[in-house]
C-alpha cells in the first residue's frame, strides 16, 4: 500500500490540471517523490496544498518563487531563525526533490521557460466557444463558475503560466503526478465494477467519485480488485483533435479567464 | 454578478435539474470522459455511473426542497439546525439510552486553520460540509477523509468577533454548497468538487461588516446576515437567488430616515445601529415565514444617544422569505444596555400549549428569560425566568415587555445581571417531541457595566467603553423546560474548569447530546438528566453537535476545538 499513499484533492487542486506534461520521465519521478516529502514533512505547518497553514506561510507564490534553487535548499536543509526546523536528516536527495516540488506549487511546471513572458498566442473568444463547445474542456473544467466538477477550475489556471506550457499540459497530459486524480476500476463482489477516479484510499477505505459526481464511499474488506491506471479523465488525443490554431485559440482563453470579472479574486492565490 | 448558463450536457447539471437529465447527461459525460482516456476505452460507459448499491443514494449529493423541508432530523442533516424547526431533534434511535454507554469515536478531522471550529457539519448521503474559517471541506462521513476542500485566506483588517474567523457551516441546495467568509462574502461551491461557482460581496460601506454564521436556503434563495453589531454596523437580513447570486431583497435592522422606529436613531446614527443577524434562522412553510433574530444595539451601553425602544435591535423578525416584507416583530429587550442579543434560535414547536394545540416559538433568550410565542402573529403568550442571577429587569409585563429595573451603565460602573455574555448564547437549544422538554445551556454570572460617549470610528468597536466579569465564578446549567407544565424538570449543574460554549441536540429515543464545561463530548437521558456516556476530547466544544446515518449506522459529530470528532456504536 505504501507505494500508492494518500493524496488529499487540494493538493491536486494546486498542482496542474493533469500532470506535469513538460517532465522528463525522472523529473516526474523526482517531483512524486518531492510530492510525498512534502506530506510527510511540510504540510503540517504550510498545508497540504502548499497555501499557508496554522504554522507557516504559503509557498505556493511569492515569496518562494523569488528565491533561488539554492536559498530555497538552504532553508529546508538548515531551517529558519523564524522558527523552521531544520531538515537536513531527510538526505540530499529527497531535499532535492523537495525543491523541485516546491517549484511545482509555485507554477505547476519547473520548466523555466514556463517564466518567460508571452502573449496570447490565438483568439479567446473563439477559444471560449471551443472550450464549451467541440474540444469539450468544460465537461470536467469549471472557468468562472461554469462548466463541470470533475476536474479542477481553470479560472486561474493560466496565471504565472506561459502559453507554451498550457499547450503542452493539453496536448500531453502525462501521467498524473497527483493520485487522487487517477482514474481507477474497483471490482465488487459478485462482478460488478466501478470505474471513476480515485479520491483517497488507504489500507481500509476507497473513496472512489464517478463522473455523475456520486462518491463511493467504499471499504476496502468489501471490494474484490482494484485495477489502477496511470491516467486522470483528461483526454490524450487534443494534438488530434485540434488544430494548432485551436489550441492556441484555448491556450488564449484560458490566459484571459483569471482576470473575468465576477468570480471574486482578492482571496485567491 | 451572474453565473451564466452552462453549455455543457455535463455541466448543464446545475442545481434544479431533474434527475432523468441528470442521469442523462452523467452518462454521456461519461462518455466523454471515458472514450479518451486509454486503459479505460474498453470500459463500458455505463460502469462509470453505475452503483453496486443501487438504491442506496450514498455518496450522492443533489439536495431537494423536499430534503430541505423533511422534520424531523433523519439520516441527513441537511441544515444548520438539521431542519427548518431549529429543534435539532433527530428521530434515529439506534443510540438508545441502554446502549449510549457502548459509544466509541470512529474518526477525527483537524483542518488546519482556526480553533475553536463553531461550525455544526451538514451531512447529505454520507458527505458531511464543514467549515474552518473561510475553508469549507467536503468529508467521507464514515472515515473523516478529506474528498474536497475549498481554501480560501482568512481576511486581514477585519476586528471583533470576525476577525477570530469564526464561521458556523455551509447550506446546501442541490448540487451545491453555500457559504459566508469573514469579510462577509457570500461563497457558491459545486457539492461535487469544491470548485467555486460565485462570489458575492453582500455587506459594504462599512468596514467593521462581518459573517461569522451559516446561510440558510429557503426555497430558491440563500438567506444570509452579518455580524458587526458591537462595531457600529447596520444589521441586515438579505436574500440572495441559489442559481446566480443576485440579490432579491434586504431587510435593513435599523430603520432608516422615515421609517417606523427610526426616532432612536437621531442623524446617521442609524447607519451604525447594530441589531446584527449572527446566526441563521427558522423557517415555517405553511405560514411562509422566515424568523430571524436580531443582535444588540450600538453603542452597547452608552443608550443616551439612542432613546426610545432602539427598533429592532433584540428583536425576533417574522420576515415573508419571498419579499424580505416584516409581517411582525417581538422585542425581548427593548433599549437595550447590556449586549442581550436575540439570535438565540426561535425554535418552532407544534404543541399543547395550556390545553390548546399551537404553533409556538419556543426561545432561551440572553436576557434570562425563556420565552413562548404564537409563531402565527408573535404575540407573547408565557415568559420564564432561567437565570438564577437577574437584576436588570423585575419581571415580564402581559405583553411580554419586560419591567426595567432601571440600571444604566455610567463611568462608575453598575453591576448586572446576566453578564455580557448572556444567561445563554448562540449555542444551540433543542426541542424534543419525545419528551416535551426544551433543552438548553444557560450560564449565570454578572458583570460591571460601564458607559463612556464614544463616536463611532471605522476599524474600532462602537460598545461606548465595556463591561467586565465580576469576581465570583459562574455557573453552567444544561436545562431542560417541560412544555406541558410549564417548569424545569430537571437542571444540570456543570462541574469543570471551563465556560462551555456547547450546544445540544437530542434524539426520539431520549438523548441529549452536548458539549460540557470539562471537555467532555457527553450523552444523558433526557428524562432525567443523567448522564450515560462521555467522551474527552481535550479542547473546548465550542460548537453545537448533529446525529446523522449512513447505511443504517448512527452517527453523532461534534466540532470541537480545532478538531471534528465522530461517535457511534462499535
Amino acid at each position: 500500500m505504501g507505494g500508492r499513499g494518500l493524496w488529499t484533492r487540494a493538493l491536486c487542486a494546486a498542482l496542474g490540471f493533469a500532470g506535469v506534461p513538460a517532465f522528463a520521465h525522472g523529473q516526474q519521478n523526482e517531483a512524486r517523490l518531492g510530492a510525498r516529502r512534502y506530506m510527510e514533512y511540510c504540510a503540517g505547518c504550510h498545508g497540504t496544498d502548499g497555501r499557508g497553514g496554522a504554522k507557516g506561510p504559503s509557498l505556493a507564490g511569492e515569496p518562494a518563487a523569488s528565491r533561488s534553487d539554492d536559498e530555497l535548499y538552504a532553508i529546508v536543509r538548515n531551517g529558519t531563525h523564524g522558527g523552521m526546523p531544520p531538515f537536513a536528516q531527510i538526505g540530499e536527495a529527497s531535499l532535492t526533490a523537495l525543491i523541485r516540488f516546491l517549484r511545482l506549487l509555485e507554477n505547476g511546471n519547473s520548466d523555466s521557460a514556463a517564466k518567460a513572458p508571452q502573449g496570447p498566442p490565438g483568439d479567446a473568444r473563439a477559444g471560449r466557444v471551443l472550450y464549451f463547445g467541440k474540444a469539450q474542456c468544460s465537461t470536467c473544467h469549471m472557468v468562472n463558475g461554469e462548466g463541470g466538477f470533475m476536474a479542477r477550475s481553470l479560472t486561474h489556471y493560466a496565471r504565472n503560466r506561459a502559453a507554451e506550457a498550457i499547450r503542452a499540459a493539453i496536448v500531453n497530459p502525462g501521467h498524473p503526478l497527483i493520485l487522487s486524480t487517477r482514474v481507477v476500476t474497483v471490482t465488487m463482489p459478485g462482478g460488478k465494477t466501478l470505474t471513476g477516479v480515485l479520491r483517497n484510499e488507504d489500507e481500509f477505505n476507497l473513496d472512489l467519485q464517478t463522473t455523475d459526481g456520486r462518491y463511493h464511499l467504499l471499504n476496502r474488506s468489501s471490494v474484490l480488485q482494484v485495477d489502477y491506471t496511470d491516467q486522470s479523465l483528461m483526454p490524450r488525443d487534443y494534438g488530434t483533435r485540434l488544430t494548432p490554431a485551436e489550441l492556441n485559440d484555448i491556450v488564449s482563453y484560458l490566459m484571459s479567464a483569471g482576470g473575468k470579472k465576477g468570480v471574486n479574486e482578492e482571496h485567491v492565490q | 454578478m451572474k453565473c451564466s448558463p452552462c453549455y455543457s450536457p455535463f455541466s448543464a447539471k446545475s442545481a434544479f435539474s431533474s434527475p432523468a437529465e441528470a442521469v442523462r447527461a452523467a452518462a454521456a459525460a461519461s462518455l466523454l470522459c471515458l472514450l479518451s482516456i486509454g486503459s479505460a476505452r474498453a470500459q463500458s460507459p455505463k460502469a462509470a455511473v453505475h452503483s453496486p448499491t443501487a438504491g442506496d443514494s450514498v455518496g450522492l449529493v443533489d439536495v431537494r426542497q423536499q430534503d430541505l423541508l423533511k422534520e424531523p432530523v433523519a439520516a441527513n442533516w441537511v441544515s444548520y439546525n438539521g431542519d427548518y424547526t431549529g429543534a435539532r431533534s433527530s428521530v434515529l434511535k439506534q443510540v438508545t439510552p441502554a446502549n449510549a454507554a457502548r459509544l466509541a469515536p470512529q474518526w477525527v478531522f483537524h483542518p488546519h486553520t482556526v480553533s475553536p471550529l463553531e461550525a455544526t457539519p451538514i451531512v447529505v448521503n454520507g458527505i458531511m460540509f464543514v467549515t474552518s474559517a473561510n475553508d469549507a471541506y467536503a468529508l467521507d462521513a464514515t472515515s473523516g477523509k478529506v474528498l474536497w476542500r475549498h481554501e480560501r485566506a482568512v481576511s486581514q483588517g477585519l476586528i471583533d468577533d470576525p476577525a477570530q474567523h469564526h464561521n458556523r457551516g455551509v447550506a446546501v441546495l442541490g448540487t451545491r454548497v453555500y457559504m459566508e467568509t469573514d469579510n462577509a462574502h457570500l461563497l457558491c461551491l459545486d457539492a461535487r468538487s469544491g470548485n467555486l461557482i460565485w462570489d458575492v460581496a453582500y455587506a459594504s460601506g462599512n468596514r467593521n461588516y462581518g459573517a461569522t454564521s451559516a446561510p440558510l436556503v429557503v426555497k430558491d434563495k440563500v438567506i444570509v446576515g452579518v455580524a458587526g453589531g458591537d462595531d457600529g454596523v447596520r444589521g441586515f437580513v438579505a436574500a440572495f437567488d441559489a442559481q446566480n447570486g443576485e440579490e432579491k431583497w434586504r431587510f435593513w435592522t435599523i430603520p432608516g430616515p422615515g421609517e417606523k422606529g427610526n426616532e432612536s436613531w437621531p442623524g446617521d446614527l442609524y447607519l451604525h445601529g447594530g441589531g446584527a443577524t449572527w446566526m441563521p434562522g427558522t423557517y415555517d412553510p405553511d405560514l411562509n415565514t422566515l424568523y430571524w433574530g436580531t443582535g444588540n444595539p450600538a453603542p452597547d451601553y452608552d443608550g443616551s444617544v439612542r432613546p426610545g425602544d432602539d427598533l429592532y435591535t433584540s428583536c425576533l423578525l417574522a420576515l415573508d422569505p419571498d419579499t424580505g416584507k416584516l409581517k411582525w416583530y417581538f422585542q425581548f429587550s427593548p433599549h437595550n444596555l447590556y449586549d442581550y442579543d436575540a439570535v438565540q434560535t426561535p425554535v418552532l414547536v407544534n404543541a399543547s400549549f395550556k390545553g390548546r394545540p399551537r404553533k409556538l416559538i419556543v426561545t432561551a433568550n440572553r436576557n434570562g428569560f425563556l420565552y413562548i410565542l404564537d409563531r402565527t402573529n408573535g404575540h407573547f403568550l408565557f415568559a420564564k425566568q432561567f437565570a438564577q442571577q437577574l437584576n436588570w429587569a423585575t419581571g415580564i409585563d402581559e405583553n411580554g415587555r419586560p419591567i426595567s429595573a432601571g440600571l444604566i451603565p455610567d463611568e462608575k460602573g453598575v453591576k448586572v445581571c446576566p453578564a455580557n455574555g448572556g444567561a445563554t448564547n448562540w449555542y444551540s437549544p433543542s426541542y424534543n417531541p419525545a419528551t416535551r422538554m426544551f433543552y438548553f445551556r444557560s450560564y449565570d454570572d454578572c458583570a460591571v457595566f460601564r458607559a463612556r460617549p464614544t463616536a463611532f470610528e471605522p476599524g474600532a468597536g462602537f460598545y461606548a467603553t465595556g463591561a467586565r466579569l465580576s469576581n465570583e465564578p459562574g455557573k453552567g446549567y444544561i436545562n431542560a423546560f417541560d412544555l406541558e407544565k410549564l417548569d424545569f424538570a430537571w437542571r444540570d449543574k456543570q462541574i469543570g474548569s471551563y465556560k462551555g460554549w456547547g450546544g445540544v441536540m437530542s434524539t426520539a429515543s431520549g438523548l441529549v447530546a452536548y458539549g460540557d464545561d470539562a471537555q467532555n463530548f457527553v450523552v444523558l437521558n433526557g428524562r432525567t438528566g443523567r448522564p450515560l456516556w462521555h467522551f474527552h476530547v481535550g479542547q473546548l466544544i465550542h460548537a453545537s453537535p448533529m446525529s446523522y446515518a449512513v447505511r443504517g449506522k448512527q452517527y453523532f459529530a461534534v466540532a470541537a476545538g480545532s478538531d471534528v470528532f465522530a461517535f457511534a456504536l462499535p
